[in-house]
């Protein structure tokens, strides 16, 4: 104990630099230590969120990017499709078309032929009936004054006689 | 010149006799506590001015204790003690290299001779204060230890049956050990003591050599060892600390 006194080691100021300490350190707990490190710690993981935040964000403006890109690519090769479609399905409409009017203008044809054939036939008979008409009206008519001059000779011919 | 390795009582309260460096270590004690509390307190979401330094002080002592510790929730633990020590030597330390201190006081006549009294004492410069801080530290130790493993797994570290499994070496290391506790208040209290008494001497065998620039490269010398004495207080406090919750089978696997 002796040795303890000459380097000035001395109980109440042994207990009073313990209890100045403690002091210290419960203010700097209370006062500092507890409201800043729960404070840097809420700071934290509120940075954190925020990161993870605009990393999702950043994630999902991606997915939209690609998604955006996709739609597109699909409506371009629809539209592209559609319109080989229309062009295939017009070409075999047109096709049809130009068929369906030769075969009907070769039926006129043949139909016209026809008929300009049956009008000449009936022609044809219509002019012999005239034709013959004719004939009988006129040999009725040379027969007749034939006869007549016939008939006037006869008379003539009693005065005469 | 007159250096005493004991510090000089200034004044009394009672008949309780205030010293020098209880004096300086109180004022060290009021101005952070204080300083620390106002600095700390409605902190803003964007730090601004002395905000930042103390962000950076706090975040750089906890991440420091939790490097040793490999454990956040520990290093919150041990957080309060080790960066008040740190804090408290660290400015204890400091406020010994003010200008002033060991040279200005009294001349005060003691057993026939006059030797001058300084005002200003660095705190750790006194045993006194050392062996407080050793106490406190070691005494955590302790308690932190029981906390963590039961009285029981603690004093198990320590009081090793002689007919269990290492035998008669596990006792004999379990009292080593034991008596280490106590050495630890010793090697802590002279360390520190030791560092800074040493560079109070030197700046005060410099100065009344030389006073003028040939001190000055010892001064920022003592304002590097203040750091690292403080540093070195904390550090063996974390250790120590991280030993005492550590269990002993914890430790042997």
């Amino acid at each position: 104990m002796e040795i303890l006194t000459q380097i000035g080691i001395n109980g109440k100021l042994l207990l009073a630099q313990v209890v100045n300490f403690l002091i210290l350190l419960f203010i700097m707990h209370r006062f500092a230590y507890k409201p800043m490190l729960s404070f840097l710690e809420s700071r934290t993981t509120r940075i954190e969120e925020g990161l993870k935040n605009a990393e999702e964000a950043k994630k999902r403006l991606d997915d939209a990017a690609k998604s955006e890109e996709k739609i597109l690519a699909d409506a371009r090769a629809e539209a592209r499709k559609i319109a080989t479609e229309a062009k295939e399905s017009s070409e075999k409409r047109g096709q049809e078309l130009l068929m369906e009017f030769e075969k009907k203008a070769d039926t006129l044809v043949v139909e016209a032929r026809a008929q300009a054939v049956e009008e000449r036939e009936k022609l044809f008979r219509e002019a012999k009936g005239e034709i013959a008409d004719l004939v009988i009206a006129t040999t009725e008519k040379v027969l007749r004054e034939k006869l007549e001059n016939e008939g006037e000779r006869k008379s003539v011919n009693r005065f005469l006689s | 010149m007159e250096i005493s390795i004991i510090a000089e009582k200034l004044f009394s309260i009672g008949n309780f006799s205030v010293t020098n460096s209880l004096f300086i270590a109180v004022i060290v004690a009021v101005a952070l506590g204080l300083s620390a509390a106002v600095f700390s307190r409605n902190p803003k979401e964007i730090p601004r001015g002395a905000q930042n330094v103390i962000e950076a002080v706090f975040e750089g002592l906890l991440s420091f204790i939790e490097s040793i510790t490999n454990d956040r929730k520990q290093a919150k633990d041990f957080f309060p003690l080790v960066a008040t020590i740190f804090l408290f030597v660290l400015f204890s330390n400091w406020s010994g290299l003010l200008p002033g201190a060991g040279t200005i006081g009294l001349n005060e006549e003691h057993a026939g001779r006059i030797i001058m009294v300084p005002f200003l004492r660095g705190p750790a410069a006194d045993l006194n204060m050392t062996v407080a801080l050793s106490l406190v530290s070691v005494f955590s130790v302790q308690i932190f230890g029981i906390l963590a493993l039961g009285v029981r797994g603690y004093v198990s570290k320590f009081l090793v049956a002689p007919w269990k499994k290492p035998y008669a070496i596990g006792t004999i290391v379990g009292l080593l050990e034991l008596i280490g506790e106590f050495a630890k208040i010793l090697s802590f209290s002279f360390r520190l003591f030791g560092n800074v008494f040493a560079g109070e001497v030197l700046l005060t065998v410099m100065l009344s050599l030389v006073p003028y620039l040939i001190p000055l490269p010892f001064l920022i010398l003592e304002v590097f060892v203040s750091v690292v004495q403080a540093a070195v207080f904390s550090l063996l406090t974390i250790v120590f600390l991280k030993m005492a919750v550590t269990g002993h089978e914890e430790g042997a696997h």
